[in-house]
């Protein structure tokens, strides 16, 4: 499967990036509009991610707007929901409003950090995506 | 917590809410376990509890939780759908409450930081059995089946983050040396070796790097860090380099503090991110969202920790305030008033011919608004017994249940509103008496109240009432009464009193044997009380907060305990008195009158002691000017006054040298500094800027009784 992870702190990327690519080929942002570009481009190659992992802090853009972003192009994309690429949120910044937000915009999983591997990879599964 | 939630995290929301809903569902529920089945409504309501909660924790992953409150929700769904007739109520609310115990035995699991592991497989094949007869009884009276309730797995997940709460949090302050070179470069070479470890670390000056002049700073002032991490103290210490430092503070902080501490070092937020509220957020509008964009990290300084441009809405009707705080105001209110006596009695108002009627009106102006003020303090601490009460339903409804009992509860006067802090100590207490009064109250069969007449259903009464200053809480029982013979002959068992007649005890005295520790006048020890330990406890308790038990009783008929509590614990009314050059005060409360006596009313007794007669009842006399060796006090009888105390039923007599003045009184400790006397139970400060010693009556009386 083909993964995009965004996110700006290098522990979390490098911590990131080893747990993901067990799963897939994993390709690393470290801000939120290189993320929505390498989103574009790879919808455009015809080779769309199957997971986004986005961090909510980054420069340039955070998180939720990245989110938005996606789920807008998808929209306009004419993508059908069951096609659209599955989001995890991940960040410490997890108090009810900002999940709820989240969800809102319509992430599939949001993890707090520091992030509990077993349950992301139970989430994983859930998702279809292992 | 209900204040806090705003601010919580997920994990925390979902614990608040499933709390309050199971509440919500246990009060419902007990409500209705005498009915012959649950209304409409009920149902439903107990279907969207239910439901809620199993998305909420389908949701967050807690599958147990899930699979149980599934269930249930199956069992309500064909309840609501094709309203069967002869559902077994009292298994039904059993059922419910097994669920609701078991989830919330989860919920506490998570509290703690532990995984909820509880295992549901019986309880859902037990619900599954239940249901199984449910549809046959549906079935069987012909109401069409509903279509099987649809269950809408969940789509979104919320992983929580691994457990913070093994998390420790210190403050660490390093002091170098006077003549030490570049300190902000050592100081930055710490946060550095701690950065590995740090879940979160603040530190002041927090420009090191970019600002020369910070190490001078550092220098005269220290440089201080707030640390969150997993390591241990010793670990973090290793990984700072202590040379050239000429003073490490460590200090381990809990939450709280270190929460409090984040406010010190200029963040805002108490949330465990590594940023700080950017302060600048100039013309952004308020908001009580957030919003996509609000967490754009800024560009960094050199230096500098990461910033966001987030303007932190702080738009809230209400504002959760720390208890200590609260305590804080309520102190400095009782200062307050401290200083508004100080003022209104001052000795230099007592000139002769001076006049002073602007001033008494603005001072009587004043002396109004303390009082408001002090009456707002209490009212912001004041919390209804609704919640305790609604715990004690459930305890008689459990211990009744399992012991066969068939009893009714009636609670009156739930809303009566107390401090919190007196809350907090007589929830136990009033538990043990509910227990009590279930289990040893009540009669064990039912044809032993019919027997004598009483209705086959036993019956208690809890009962809350403010009166006076004073709350009085009651567990009534109208059960088989306390035995007076049998607990006299076990007071001499127990070696507890001398041997003394039983004529020479009041009822009320032997009454209070009970809560003699270890003395328990029941022959078996069941699982809910009869070891004796327990009332002795709750007697402690309630003393802890300068109240009282009152036990009355009639064979037969049944008992009553009543706790007697003070409204509130700082500020009383007192009677400020002399002897020789001291002031005393008294609490207003328990004086029960003054009186002048002649030398001819005394009683000496061989041994040194005093008593004085009072319309043929005899008080133990004390006098407290030979009691605390104070001089120039009034020796005769006549002179002076005798005061009649009373405490707990037992009275007692002093003499003192003359009235002062009627006062509210701001009770403060003794300083630990001043050796604990008995009889004194603390001080305060009196208009002419004196200090006061307050009356502790019930030490008074103890002092007595062991000299006898």
């Amino acid at each position: 499967m083909k993964i995009l992870l965004a996110e700006d702190d290098f522990a979390s990327r490098k911590f990131m990036d080893k747990q993901l690519s067990r799963y897939g080929e994993c390709d690393v942002m470290v801000d939120g509009e290189e993320a929505v570009d390498a989103f574009m481009m790879a919808l455009e190659d015809g080779e769309p991610y199957d997971l986004a992992c986005l961090d909510v802090m980054m420069p340039v853009m955070d998180g939720y707007q990245v989110l938005k972003a996606i789920r807008d192009i998808e929209a306009q994309k004419g993508i059908p929901k069951s096609k659209r690429v599955k989001v995890i949120m991940t960040t410490a910044l997890n108090d009810e409003r900002n999940v709820k937000m989240a969800f809102e915009l319509g992430c599939e999983a949001y993890a707090g950090k520091p992030i509990d591997v077993e349950k992301f990879e139970k989430v994983l599964t859930k998702l279809g995506l292992i | 917590m209900a204040e806090e939630f705003n601010t919580e995290s997920m994990l925390d929301m979902f614990l608040y809410e499933s709390g309050q809903l199971l509440e919500k569902l246990e009060g419902i529920i007990l409500e209705k376990q005498d009915a012959d089945c649950f209304d409409d409504a009920d149902i439903n309501e107990i279907f969207r509890v239910m439901h809620t909660i199993k998305g909420s924790s389908g949701v967050l992953m807690y599958e147990n939780i899930t699979k149980v409150t599934h269930k249930l929700e199956d069992v309500f769904y064909y309840l609501r759908e094709s309203h069967p007739d002869d559902v077994p109520h009292m298994e039904l609310v059993e059922k419910v409450l097994a669920v609701s115990d078991f989830v919330t035995g989860e919920l506490d699991k998570l509290k703690n930081g532990d995984t909820p592991d509880g295992d549901e497989k019986q309880l859902v094949e037990d619900l599954d059995e239940f249901l199984g007869r449910l549809k046959g009884e549906i079935k069987k009276q012909g109401i069409e089946m509903p279509q099987a309730n649809r269950h809408v797995e969940p789509t979104q997940f919320y992983i929580t983050p691994v457990a913070g709460d093994d998390s420790h949090f210190y403050r660490i302050s390093i002091h170098y040396r006077s003549d030490t070179q570049m300190s902000n470069l050592r100081a930055y070479s710490a946060t550095y070796a701690l950065k590995e470890v740090a879940e979160d670390l603040l530190y002041t000056p927090d420009d090191i790097l970019s600002n020369e002049a910070s190490a001078d700073v550092i220098v005269a002032e220290g440089f201080h860090m707030l640390l969150q991490t997993k390591s241990s103290k010793e670990e973090v210490i290793a990984l700072i380099d202590s040379s050239e430092a000429e003073e490490i503070n460590f200090d381990e902080l809990t939450k709280e503090e270190y929460g409090n501490a984040l406010g010190e070092f200029g963040r805002e937020d108490a949330a465990p991110a590594p940023v700080a509220a950017a302060k600048e957020a100039a013309g952004e509008a308020k908001q009580d969202k957030p919003k996509p964009g609000d967490y754009v990290v800024k560009t960094k300084e050199a230096g500098k920790g990461k910033t966001l441009a987030k303007h932190q809405p702080k738009q809230q009707s209400i504002i959760s305030v720390n208890v200590e705080k609260m305590d804080a105001l309520m102190d400095l209110i009782g200062e307050l008033v401290i200083a508004e006596a100080v003022v209104l009695q001052n000795p230099d108002l007592k000139v002769p011919g001076l006049e002073l009627s602007n001033f008494q009106k603005a001072s009587g102006q004043l002396s109004k608004i303390t009082t408001e003020l002090q009456e707002v303090i209490m009212s912001m601490r004041m919390m209804p017994l609704t919640n305790v009460f609604q715990k004690m339903k459930r305890i008689v409804f459990d211990v009744s249940r399992k012991l066969g009992k068939d009893i009714e509860l009636e609670v009156i006067g739930e809303n009566t509103e107390v401090d919190k802090n007196i809350i907090e100590h007589i929830t136990d207490p009033l538990m043990h008496l509910v227990r009590n009064s279930v289990d040893h109250g009540i009669e064990e069969n039912a044809e032993d109240r019919t027997a004598v007449g009483k209705p086959a259903k036993g019956k208690i009464t809890l009962e809350a009432k403010n009166e006076g200053g004073k709350v009085y809480i009651s567990v009534k029982d109208d059960g088989k009464g306390l035995n007076k013979e049998k607990l006299y002959q076990k007071a001499l068992e127990k070696g507890v009193i001398e041997n003394k007649p039983m004529s020479e005890f009041t009822d009320k005295e032997i009454f209070r044997f009970i809560t003699l520790p270890g003395f328990s006048t029941k022959e078996q020890v069941t699982e809910y009380s009869g070891r004796g330990v327990g009332m002795d406890v709750v007697v402690k308790n309630i003393q802890s907060i300068s109240g009282r038990l009152d036990i009355s009783s009639v064979e037969f008929e049944g008992s009553e305990m009543t706790l007697v509590i003070p409204l509130t614990l700082a500020i009383i009314n007192g009677i400020v008195v002399q002897v020789g050059d001291s002031p005393f005060v008294i609490e207003t409360a328990s004086i029960k009158e003054f009186v002048r006596v002649g030398e001819d009313s005394l009683i000496y007794e061989p041994s040194g002691e005093e008593y004085i007669v009072l319309r043929g009842e005899c008080y133990p006399f004390i006098r407290l000017n030979e009691r605390y060796s104070l001089p120039n006090s009034v020796d005769k009888v006549e002179e002076g006054i005798v005061v009649v105390l009373e405490h707990e039923g037992s009275q007692v007599c002093v003499l003192i040298d003359k009235l002062l003045q009627e006062q509210e009184i701001v009770v403060k400790p003794i300083p630990s500094y001043v050796k604990k006397i008995k009889g004194l139970s603390g001080c305060t400060q009196l208009g002419d800027g004196s200090i006061a010693l307050i009356l502790d009556i019930a030490g008074l009386l103890m002092h007595d009784g062991e000299r006898r």
